[in-house]
């Protein structure tokens, strides 16, 4: 691979960027038309490809990060969708608060994926011909434990396919996540089929471009800054949620050297985005995105947000300086209404924009009443910044190292989360993060300012695979639900944590190959790993093994040229 | 509502500590209670919190126990872990930052007595006193405290650590001792001279179930708290009380241990036993997590639940008597004739056999109670422990009461300073639990 193409489709605008050999030979830059999200996308190609130099043999790689998914998803423009689901005892499912049309069903997984209750069929032939008088588009099927024991849910998928193929595709919620998590499994897989259709004409205008430029293979970002190969996305349209944030994270990564543990704040004009990286990654959420506040089980990265920017608006009691969370236009010196942080900064000589007298006048009329003059203010103002992001930056760390662990030794462990840097992106951060850095104790580093930062992390990321594991000895069954695979364990005495092992990478290399990804064992890692002995009558009936594998995170580096 | 979570949950299931790879007490016993909680979603109601267990300081366990040698040698962090949790869950309420807490934790504890040789019962700290002491001592003292226990196992450590204290409750609801370890909790056990009728213990005859249990509650519990007005009330949870329990009898459903959190609305719950580790506990305590949060748990039904437990039918004959009696008692209890049940000496003294089956230890006890009329008494225990393959080891303690007199003081220093010259005992402890700093317990090497 020598040519990669990065597009970010943005709110406003659509960045591109081309890239030989993680050198950036151009970039673009095209506004978004939200009507027609491949407008932006196709004129940026273009114009990419026409700085080509010459005739180049191999083909171009594209990685695109499109708000098509997020904005489905927040604009509710997604299909009407009806669940099956497959409830079983426990909390009602009649309290679940989702906007979906939840259709039950009887049958029963039990937490060792043991089938407690089957279906019942002709139950479910009248539910399906419920669903269809009242017209739904969209369908999914989800059913309580499912990672443990998905045939409920696949004996379904063939009755439709069968008896009733104009529901098809239905959304199965144990491919979309290996975690245990039903109501979030019904809003993933809920979200998924709503916006399958949406995303499956995505495709086919993507792959119309594919034709007609020298196109590669074409992958679209995650939430978790992996990537998703375009054919796949059709099934599993609901992990590119969120790939702006993804691609701003992966950018930073791209452009800063040597992150470790580190906290990185993107100040924008309205608000903060703070995330968190431990050990030369970003922390992922614990059980995944939230989007349009709808919990789900989409790997995502942890990112929290503040009402605290340049443009936030400022107020004094003489006393204390309060800033944010609302905004209520530019800065005075833009013409804006009140005064803000970046008036503060004007006024203290530590930018140029606008017309910086307006700003020293607001500040001044500011602080007359209680007799602050207005240099002593704008200190103030700030100082108050700063402190106000430091105060939150600590609460997210307490946060994290509050996160419940299970084990005695991890207890033992204490605090695992500790800044050592802070890294600032975005407008203003150039002259606020110094002051926080100071906040905190911690050395900084600002990132220049990068117009395409968003599309170099775009294509600065790689495919992620990741699989769930699972195997009960005593019951001889091993399952990896992503995969739909399911096997007996014939030789129960000779299965250990070796060979689970080895199964779950193994289950790994061959996911990517199946896209036309190869990778060596060696860039496999496990990410969660548990055993437990089965005692039944103070008896050792087996073992228990759950584990998580996928492909190591990595970014390619990219120069700026 | 204020906006706070309903329920603080301090979930620590210990997944890496084990009594023994085998016992009932091990790595995977709320492996399927974290498997249906995360399943069942309820992390992400508004309604619950989880939080991080601490690690109990030596002091918060001195402030409780008498353990011999030390607390260093007795305790494991898993002990210290599962105390510290239930004082988190503790803080929660009390700083007003959950309404209600539930220490879903282990190893258990209710079985540890004052003084601690090692393991009994499973348990070898016991967390509710431990908090019980930890909030006793933040409030200067000041602190009336119900503990209803409904483990099928009488609570005999919890028992005996609030025996002769007048300011905590303690309400023991359990399958008859005649046919389960530990024995004790007869209906006639009711506490010391310093503190008679605050020890109320009710045995149910084996195969009780719902109606029982909450029979007991109702008729009980229930008018007994209104009448003590506790600060605080904490149901220790034990859940082996579940039909498919492996070592008791009972016959108590997921459904009756949430109606049970519904009617007694403790501020805490701590669990306690409970070894039915696929087929109770992961429903028992999804029931009472919701039930603590106020949603509806009648959906949280065992896969295996026979539907005569499903029926209405009369509570036992047995039960109503005894529930009768428990109520006649605690009426009277400030008339009670204490020189007819403790004598007209200047000290109560009892004489026990203790038996610790975890770790094979063979205790024998004098306890003498001071009868005070200014507090509740300090007490001396003298103990001889015996465990197989060991030196046996001979101790002396002398504990100060909560709130004691200036002469029940002046007579414990006497008394400890006596035990001390005598060359009889392996060690001589004196424990104060109103002293602010280590140590709270003083220890004399007598040989």
């Amino acid at each position: 691979m020598s040519y990669l193409i990065g597009i970010d489709v943005g709110g406003t605008n659509t960045n591109g960027v081309l890239l030989k050999e993680g050198k950036i030979l151009a970039t673009v830059k095209a506004p978004t038309d939200h009507q027609n999200l491949h407008t932006g996308t196709r004129s940026a190609i273009t114009q990419l490809l026409s700085d080509l130099p010459g005739k180049e043999p191999d083909k171009v790689e594209l990685h695109l990060s499109t708000t098509l998914a997020t904005n489905a998803v927040v604009e509710g423009k997604g299909a009407p969708t009806a669940v099956l689901i497959i409830p079983g005892p426990g909390l009602r499912w009649e309290e679940f608060k989702l906007p979906f049309k939840l259709y039950p069903l009887t049958g029963y997984i039990d937490h060792r994926g043991r089938e407690v209750k089957p279906l019942d069929r002709a139950e479910l032939r009248q539910q399906l011909t419920a669903i269809k008088e009242a017209g739904y588009q969209a369908l999914a099927v989800v059913g309580k434990f499912s990672p443990r024991n998905f045939q409920h849910e696949l004996a379904i998928e063939s009755m439709i396919a069968k008896d009733d193929p104009q529901l098809l595709p239905v959304t199965l919620g144990h491919r979309l996540s290996g975690k245990l998590n039903f109501a979030r499994r019904i809003t993933t897989a809920a979200l998924n089929a709503s916006i399958a259709k949406l995303q499956a004409e995505f495709v086919h205008m993507v792959q119309a471009l594919k034709a007609q430029y020298r196109l590669g293979r074409i992958y679209l970002l995650k939430a978790d800054g992996g990537t998703l190969a375009l054919q796949e996305s059709i099934n599993r349209s609901i992990e590119t949620i969120l790939s702006g944030p993804a691609a701003s994270l992966m950018g930073t990564m791209a452009l800063a050297d040597g992150i470790q543990d580190a906290v990185a704040l993107d100040i924008g004009g309205t608000t903060t985005e703070i995330s968190v990286f431990a050990g030369g990654e970003p922390l992922a959420e614990r059980e995944g995105a939230v989007i349009a506040g709808f919990p789900t089980l989409v790997p995502a990265f942890f990112s929290r947000s503040i009402g605290l920017g340049g443009d936030s608006v400022v107020t004094y009691d003489g006393n204390r300086v309060t800033i944010g969370p609302q905004r209520e236009g530019p800065p005075v010196a833009l013409g804006g209404p009140r005064v803000t942080p970046t008036d503060a900064v004007l006024v203290l000589g530590g930018a140029a924009l606008g017309n910086p007298q307006r700003s020293f006048r607001a500040i001044q009329a500011l602080g007359a009443p209680f007799g602050c003059a207005p240099l002593r203010l704008a200190e103030q103002i700030v100082t108050a910044f700063a402190e106000k992001a430091a105060q939150v930056i600590k609460e997210i760390y307490q946060e994290l190292n509050n996160r419940p662990v299970y084990t005695v030794s991890q207890v033992l462990t204490g605090a695992n989360f500790q800044p050592q840097k802070l890294i600032g992106m975005g407008g203003p951060a150039v002259y606020f993060i110094p002051k926080i850095g100071q906040q905190l104790g911690l050395p900084y580093q600002v990132l220049p300012y990068h117009e395409a930062a968003n599309a170099i992390g775009a294509a600065a990321s790689r495919p992620t695979f990741a699989i769930t594991l699972r195997s009960d000895t005593a019951l001889g069954q091993l399952v990896v639900p992503e995969l739909d695979y399911a096997e007996t364990i014939r030789r129960p005495f000779s299965f250990n944590l070796e060979v689970a092992r080895e199964e779950a990478i193994r289950h790994v290399l061959d996911y990517a190959a199946e896209f036309g990804v190869r990778y060596e064992p060696a860039e496999i890692e496990l990410t969660e790993e548990e055993v437990f002995n089965l005692v039944r009558g103070f008896h050792t009936i087996g073992k228990y093994y759950s584990l998580r594998a996928q492909v190591k995170p990595k970014t390619r580096s990219i120069q700026l040229c | 509502m204020d906006g706070k979570p309903k329920v603080g949950l301090v979930f620590f299931p210990a997944f890496d500590w084990a009594i023994a790879p085998d016992h009932p007490e091990r790595e995977e016993r709320l492996l399927y209670t974290r498997d249906q909680i995360r399943e069942e979603g309820l992390l992400d109601l508004p309604e619950i919190e989880e939080f991080r267990p601490q690690l109990a300081a030596v002091e918060d366990i001195e402030r409780v126990h008498i353990c011999v040698p030390s607390v260093a040698k007795v305790c494991t962090e898993s002990h210290l872990i599962a105390a510290g949790g239930t004082v988190r869950a503790g803080q929660l309420v009390t700083a007003g930052k959950t309404e209600r807490a539930f220490a879903l934790l282990r190893p258990p504890g209710h079985h540890a007595l004052r003084i601690v040789h090692g393991s009994r019962g499973f348990c070898t700290i016991n967390s509710e006193a431990v908090l019980v002491e930890y909030l006793r001592k933040s409030w200067g003292g000041r602190l009336r405290v119900a503990i209803v226990d409904t483990d099928a196992h009488h609570a005999d450590g919890t028992q005996d650590v609030y025996y002769n204290d007048p300011d905590i409750l303690h309400i023991s609801i359990h399958q008859d001792g005649r046919t389960l370890y530990p024995g004790t909790g007869a209906i006639n056990e009711l506490g010391g001279p310093g503190a008679y009728g605050l020890t109320l213990n009710l045995p149910l005859p084996p195969g009780s179930g719902d109606p029982e249990l909450l029979y007991a509650v109702e008729h009980l519990v229930l008018p007994v708290l209104k009448d003590f007005q506790p600060d605080l009330v904490i149901n220790a949870a034990g859940q082996d009380n579940h039909f498919t329990d492996p070592l008791t009898n009972m016959n108590v459903t997921a459904q009756g241990y949430a109606r049970l959190t519904e009617l007694l609305a403790p501020d805490l719950v701590v669990l306690e036993g409970g070894y039915s580790i696929e087929g109770s506990l992961p429903y028992v305590n999804v029931g009472i997590i919701l039930a603590l949060a106020g949603l509806d748990y009648t959906g949280v039904l065992e896969p295996e639940l026979p539907p005569e437990l499903r029926q209405e039918r009369p509570v036992r004959e047995e039960v109503v008597h005894n529930v009768a009696f428990l109520q006649e008692t605690w009426a009277s209890r400030k008339e009670a004739d204490l020189e007819r049940v403790f004598g007209a000496d200047e000290f109560f003294r009892r004489k026990r056999r203790l038996y610790y089956d975890t770790d094979d230890i063979h205790e024998m006890q004098l306890e003498e109670i001071k009868r005070c009329g200014q507090c509740s008494g300090y007490r001396k225990i003298l103990s001889f422990a015996e465990r197989y393959g060991r030196k046996p080891v001979q101790i002396a303690a002398v504990l100060l009461p909560w709130h004691a007199c200036a002469t029940c003081r002046h007579q414990a220093q006497e008394v400890y300073a006596i035990l001390v010259s005598s060359t009889e005992w392996d060690y001589v402890y004196l424990q104060n639990p109103e002293d602010q700093e280590r140590p709270l317990v003083t220890v004399s090497n007598g040989a």
